[in-house]
């Protein structure tokens, strides 16, 4: 009889025990969620990539000099003019905007600058 | 300067890629060179149009860098025309592509515009195409925005279904208008019933143009021997005098003057 309730008083430890871990590793779990969920939105404010999800959110404007020089690669400010039709000191603002918001890379070579989509580092 | 043009759609079954295929034999049937380029990714169908998946490369892999887009397309000039250029560039259907395709981040996407506006050079000026038929998946997604932007002209195909024309309507306004893209209206597999006179196609017409104020270019009956055929026989190559290929032909003279 004795033994009978040791053992039933240990199997209830055991479960209290296996309980407490999984409240544990519940609490655990719900805290990795929320960091996770920040990280996302972290993530998703990042101006980086100029993909077309990003093209359709830019002003008007910006999109068409963000889309010539995707197109182009890399170029100067007079090239993306020559293909907007706009004056190369609007094209030179407009890119010069988008070095700014993270979405181009410019590089100057003698006297001219260049400007390009940010590839990968 | 040949044309990129990208069909399109709100919904998915609109008959892009019938139109697609049909447009594409049609042109190289006249003479024209043509590329069409499977671009629905995650439901590829032009391997099973052209009864060919011996490829040893893919669209896919032209987008991910891994070889150049003379590599992917598969010329089947001499098996279907026999007159223009006829050239196809197929989706890897296999379920680990479709796969590994829907889950790329928004770096590859961005690549993969890059690599899809370089078509202009390497296609039409390079090889001198004069037609360049991008299939693209319905709806808003990487796949097919990347091929909208890529285009000069869309042609957007849309069902006689109420929400199909409310979503329509909205991707006009909201997408392609963004692009400065050209963009026309082809309303597919319309019942027979509402065609039957010239006054009851007129209305229509004028109802999707006024009242919904759609470019249309133009409305196409419902043609139940297409829908047998099942997508097994390219009527622009097989039956060229069916109505459906000259109303082809009628959208293939509007667009060709943009």
């Amino acid at each position: 009889m004795t033994t009978a309730r040791t053992m039933e008083r240990n199997a209830t430890q055991i479960l209290e025990r296996i309980k407490e871990s999984l409240d544990r590793l519940n609490e655990k779990m719900e805290v990795m969620i929320e960091i996770q969920k920040h990280s996302e939105k972290a993530d998703q404010g990042i101006p980086d990539v100029l993909d077309v999800m990003t093209l359709l959110s830019l002003p008007d404007h910006l999109r068409k000099t963000a889309v010539t020089i995707s197109r182009l690669g890399n170029a100067t400010a007079e090239e993306v003019a020559e293909q907007t039709k706009r004056a190369r000191a609007v094209e030179s603002g407009y890119l010069n905007q988008l070095v700014l918001m993270g979405y181009l890379k410019k590089e100057r070579r003698g006297r001219k600058a260049f400007f390009c989509v940010e590839k990968e580092t | 300067m040949g044309k990129i043009i990208a069909l399109h759609s709100y919904k998915g079954g609109t008959g892009k890629t019938l139109i697609s295929v049909n447009l594409a034999a049609m042109h190289a049937s006249k003479g024209e060179s043509v590329c069409l380029l499977d671009m629905d990714f995650r439901a590829p169908s032009l391997h099973a149009a052209f009864k060919t998946n011996s490829t040893e490369y893919w669209l896919n892999d032209y987008l991910n860098g891994a070889c150049e887009i003379k590599k992917v397309l598969i010329d089947l000039t001499q098996t279907h025309t026999g007159k223009g250029r006829f050239l196809v560039g197929l989706a890897n259907p296999t379920t680990e592509a479709i796969r590994e395709m829907s889950a790329k981040d928004r770096k590859w996407e961005m690549k993969a515009l890059g690599r899809l506006l370089s078509l202009k050079t390497s296609l039409l000026n390079d090889m001198r195409l004069d037609y360049v038929i991008l299939d693209t998946s319905p709806g808003l997604q990487y796949s097919s925005i990347n091929g909208i932007v890529s285009a000069d002209v869309v042609l957007v195909v849309t069902s006689i279904d109420a929400s199909d024309i409310e979503g329509t309507q909205r991707m006009i306004h909201e997408l392609y208008e963004l692009f400065d893209k050209k963009t026309f209206l082809i309303m597919n597999k319309v019942p027979i019933e509402m065609l039957s006179s010239k006054t009851e196609k007129r209305s229509l017409s004028r109802k999707l143009v006024t009242a919904y104020n759609l470019p249309l270019l133009e409305v196409i009956p419902c043609f139940c021997d297409i829908l047998r055929a099942g997508g097994t026989q390219i009527f622009a190559i097989e039956k060229p005098d069916h109505p459906f290929i000259k109303i082809l032909g009628t959208i293939a003279t509007k667009t060709k003057h943009f």
